[in-house]
């Protein structure tokens, strides 16, 4: 990506989010009683003034794009395998799972799995010592902050911890 | 010799299991969710009551402050739980009667909740700076119809916004909600540090927040709700005013459960409460902080709550403060 | 009673071992409490404040004085290392303190953070001491409009930390400005953008979202390209702070620590805009501006400064006007009144013994905060050596694991992983996360001190101009605009 795609992307993508703020979310999800004495007051006056601020840097983005330097790439880190959008997607999928399995399996034994997968997704090149600390970093932090800061981990419904 | 121990503990572990299994409850720690931060006055509430309660329950108790919207983000963790007894809310008068009297997009209702005891009343009292000049309320309401006064709160909903329109309507004021203007903050330190630099005129909140004001004269008090005066504070009652309406009035804390919470798990917790109230240095700490110790049972805290919160209603829909969308 | 019984009357209430104990006590809690991201000091005082209640008045307060100061400080430590604040004020340290990290300078970026935390204590509260009296009937002089004015120029700050872009930088700021209107209104208590969610309602957690904003990224980027941080140097180096360091940076730690003061004494603005008002102001003065933001040391100090130099100013507006200045002097003021004492005027004439006895106590807290921070950089500096593919996988449960401490919510791991995707793609699209942090702090202060001011004047904007405060804010951040908009077109003109 060069400085223009990285400036034109992002200047239109601010119009947009501008547009649909204005249109959709605001008048959607912000609700304003029906005794409002002054416009100032009113709990939409900050979000609309929002919204048109993020629409002149949408413009001023685009606008600047046009006379950024095409030709400087920006260097997106070294050689990239195939496997990178692979990786992103599976991330997403174990922070999506944690959060329906903290409350059901319990904070301690699901974060166990998730160290474990992001180690492994990491191509981690010490897989001995990952798993031990897979298994002992959630352990003492259970410890600590159960029994040391008095903190309700969550538990879940199968195996309990003291 | 050896082997005759081991069978004895094990002979020991499974009847300590076999007890346990008949649910003699609480086998394990109790959460309690206090819905506001820490530091504020159902925090140490909570965590004042929490030792001896810790002592009569026998096992730990897990205090967990879960804060936002004024009590609400608590209040749902708690009515969401399981009626096992094993999370319970500190419940307090502004998320358990001025917010849902106030607000009609509330997630909860009171009846979500089975109440097992109020424990705490707090008097409130009204209060303006020595700069302002007023030293009764006479002299308030004289103010208000010359216009430009004001008042703060902890925010939409809480307890000093609801207490200033109600005083203000019950001493003959028109219309609360125009001839006062009210100045919400985020919290009720900044509540009184409003009233301190001038922002707003005056304050009604529970006399611990203003204690220590009046007591350093930066304050000047100019009513409590109770019937009973209220120690260092210099101010007719509401009933020597000849206001009896307002004992209504005032702070409690008290602690429920989900509503569909067992009945011996509610009978519990009043005999533990019961135990706990009693211990002396609870006591001298929390009238310290100028609380008023009152053990309710549960058929009693649930008419106290229900009254008040039909009084506020009441006063909500007469004056067209109801919070819509 | 005349100043010097006064103080031998206090130096006598403390002059005892369990006093200085509890003080050296509460430092080495609040340092491991304040390295641990999401427990916060915050945290670390609540939970030590029921330790409190069955100790000598003084030998309490000190306590959790110490507990306050070790967590300021420790916030430091993971900001650096793992690039995770500990507390919110430590995230400016990030800027400059990680890049030093990952260059192998871990060692002299905590160091100069102790020294500049130092100082800046000990400015703190020799102001404090000093001039409790004169900055407390200042404080009382800040209505909503003044705050207002102050908070418009703090935002102003964004255009130092945004990089080589402006407008990226304002993009930024917008997102955390939007992202901040979440939760209920202020004046109509109405929702906004909560979507019926009890959990929205209360806005998102602002440690759910820093943490999510800058840690979490990190662990993303590594999923990308997982061999991207081989071959360079990230051993902890044996790399120390000099001297000459400390007098290269004194000018910034002492402009910091005044920042720090000032913004401290001010109820209601906290350690976090001051970090950064120190350390824009530090780059702005700066010959080395160019190497802000890419591990300059100068940058640390600032940052660390100016968020240190709260810590003792947050006492006046607590011991002159018995006024919290942020939640964890509100919490401090539960210890008093539990042992009822009453913070206030009065307090300097009832108990000017105690009032003593904690001004030494703080002086000594200065020497204590030295000691527990050096030996804590040796205990954690090992962090900088574990391999990064260990590492990240532990920083992840770190969060979570404090992340749901902060608030006992499970919704706010949701927040900090949603943050995290935020954060990287703004870090694909080079757009600078900390103008971000700065506005999702600010906006929501901005918007309801002009709300309050609007309601307190009937809606006249006159009143954002009513005193001389305001008219001095004011001239500040039109100077400030007008610098950089000159700035922009002398670029331009190249």
């Amino acid at each position: 990506m060069s400085p223009k795609v990285i400036q034109f992307r992002l200047g239109m993508g601010a119009c947009l989010a501008a547009l649909f703020l204005a249109f959709v979310a605001i008048p959607m999800w912000v609700s304003s009683p029906s005794n409002v004495s002054n416009i100032v007051l009113s709990p939409t006056f900050w979000p609309y003034i929002l919204t048109v601020l993020t629409g002149l840097i949408g413009l001023g983005l685009v606008f600047a794009s046009r006379h950024s330097d095409t030709q400087i790439a920006i260097e997106d880190g070294n050689q990239l395998d195939d496997l990178s959008w692979f990786r992103l997607a599976a991330l997403a999928v174990i922070m999506i799972v944690t959060m329906f399995a903290l409350p059901r399996v319990g904070m301690v034994w699901a974060t166990m799995v998730v160290f474990v997968l992001t180690a492994f997704l990491l191509r981690t090149r010490h897989p001995i010592t990952a798993l031990v600390c897979a298994v002992t970093i959630p352990l003492v932090l259970y410890a600590f902050f159960a029994h040391v800061a008095g903190v309700a981990i969550p538990q879940g419904n199968f195996v309990r911890l003291p | 010799m050896k082997f005759t121990k081991l069978t004895g503990a094990v002979a020991l572990g499974t009847m300590l299991s076999a007890t346990a299994a008949w649910a003699e409850y609480p086998e394990r720690a109790i959460n309690m969710v206090i819905p506001y931060g820490a530091g504020g006055a159902t925090d140490i509430s909570a965590r004042t009551i929490a030792e001896p309660l810790g002592d009569a329950v026998g096992k730990p108790l897990i205090m967990a402050n879960v804060t936002g919207a004024g009590g609400a983000t608590g209040s749902v963790a708690v009515q969401n739980a399981k009626g096992d007894g094993y999370t319970m809310l500190f419940a307090r008068v502004g998320s358990h009667s001025v917010n849902p009297a106030m607000k009609a997009t509330l997630p909860y209702t009171l009846d979500d909740f089975r109440f097992v005891t109020v424990y705490e009343i707090n008097p409130v009292a009204c209060a303006v700076t020595p700069a302002s000049g007023i030293t009764s309320m006479d002299g308030l309401i004289a103010k208000v119809a010359e216009g430009g006064v004001s008042y703060s709160s902890s925010g939409v909903g809480s307890l000093p916004h609801l207490a200033s329109a109600m005083v203000l309507k019950e001493f003959g004021v028109a219309n609360p909600l125009t001839d006062a203007t009210h100045i919400p903050q985020k919290g009720g330190g900044a509540a009184v540090t409003a009233v301190l630099n001038g922002t707003a005129t005056f304050l009604c909140t529970n006399s611990s927040a203003l204690s220590s004001f009046v007591a350093n004269k930066q304050m000047v008090p100019l009513l409590v709700t109770t019937s009973e005066p209220v120690v260092g504070f210099d101010a007719p009652t509401a009933n020597e005013l000849g206001k009896d309406v307002l004992n209504k009035l005032v702070g409690w804390t008290g602690i429920a459960g989900p509503d569909d919470l067992p009945d011996d798990v509610a009978d519990k917790w009043g005999e533990w409460m019961a135990a706990a109230t009693q211990d002396a240095k609870f006591n001298e700490t929390m009238s310290a902080r100028g609380s008023v110790i009152r053990l309710m049972d549960p058929i009693e805290a649930n008419a106290f709550i229900q009254d008040q919160y039909k009084a506020f209603r009441d006063l909500v829909d007469e004056l067209g403060m109801r919070i819509e969308g | 009673m005349s100043f010097t019984d006064s103080l031998m009357a206090g130096l006598s209430l403390v002059a005892t071992f369990e006093a200085f104990f509890a003080l050296f006590a509460g430092i080495c809690i609040g340092v491991v409490g304040g390295a641990i991201p999401g427990l916060s000091a915050t945290m670390a005082v609540a939970l030590t404040l029921p330790f409190t209640f069955s100790l000598q008045p003084i030998t309490g307060i000190l306590l959790l004085l110490g507990v306050y100061k070790g967590g300021i400080f420790g916030g430091s430590i993971p900001a650096i290392l793992i690039k995770t604040p500990g507390t919110p004020a430590s995230s400016a340290t990030i800027l400059d303190g990680h890049p030093m990290a990952e260059r192998g300078e871990a060692g002299r970026a905590l160091g100069m953070a102790l020294w500049a935390s130092c100082t800046a204590d000990l400015v703190s509260n020799l102001a404090l001491i000093l001039f409790a009296g004169w900055l407390a009937s200042f404080a009382l002089s800040f209505g909503p409009p003044e705050f207002f004015a102050l908070i418009l120029f703090s935002l102003t700050i964004i255009a130092g930390v945004s990089g080589d872009s402006l407008l990226r930088g304002a993009l930024s700021a917008i997102v955390g400005l939007l992202l901040a209107t979440v939760g209920l209104d202020l004046v109509y208590g109405t929702n906004r953008f909560t979507f019926g969610d009890p959990n929205m309602m209360g806005g998102l957690n602002f440690i759910a979202v820093l943490i999510g904003l800058f840690a979490i990224p990190e662990v993303i980027a590594m999923a990308w390209n997982p061999t991207a941080h081989l071959g360079k140097a990230r051993t902890l180096g044996q790399s120390k702070v000099t001297f000459a360091d400390y007098r290269r940076s004194f000018k910034s730690i002492i402009r910091g620590s005044l920042i720090g003061v000032f913004l401290g004494s001010i109820p209601g603005i906290g350690a976090a805009p001051s970090a950064f008002l120190s350390y824009s102001e530090a780059r702005r003065k700066s010959p080395n501006k160019e190497n802000f933001g890419k591990g300059e040391i100068e940058g640390v100090a600032a940052s660390e400064a100016g968020n240190n130099g709260v810590a003792g100013a947050t006492l006046i507006p607590l011991l002159a006007l018995g006024v919290p200045g942020d939640v964890i002097t509100a919490i401090i003021i539960g210890a008093f009144m539990v042992h009822g004492l009453q913070p206030g005027p009065m307090m300097f004439l009832l108990n000017a013994d105690i009032i003593y006895g904690l001004f030494i106590g703080l002086i000594v807290s200065s020497v204590f905060l030295f000691l527990v921070g050096s030996v804590a950089i040796r205990g954690f500096r090992f962090v900088a050596d574990v391999p990064k593919r260990i590492l990240m996988p532990a920083v992840l449960v770190l969060c979570i694991y404090g992340v749901f401490a902060v608030n006992n919510n499970i919704f706010d791991v949701g927040v900090m992983f949603a943050m995290g995707w935020v954060g990287y793609l703004m870090l694909r699209y080079q757009v600078p996360a900390a103008p971000f942090l700065i506005a999702f702090i600010l906006g929501p202060l901005l918007e309801d001190n002009f709300r309050q001011s609007m309601l307190m004047s009937g809606s006249d904007p006159m009143i954002l101009l009513r005193g001389p405060i305001t008219w001095f804010f004011w001239a500040l951040t039109s100077i400030t605009i007008f610098a950089i908009v000159r700035n922009i077109s002398r670029k331009a003109a190249i």
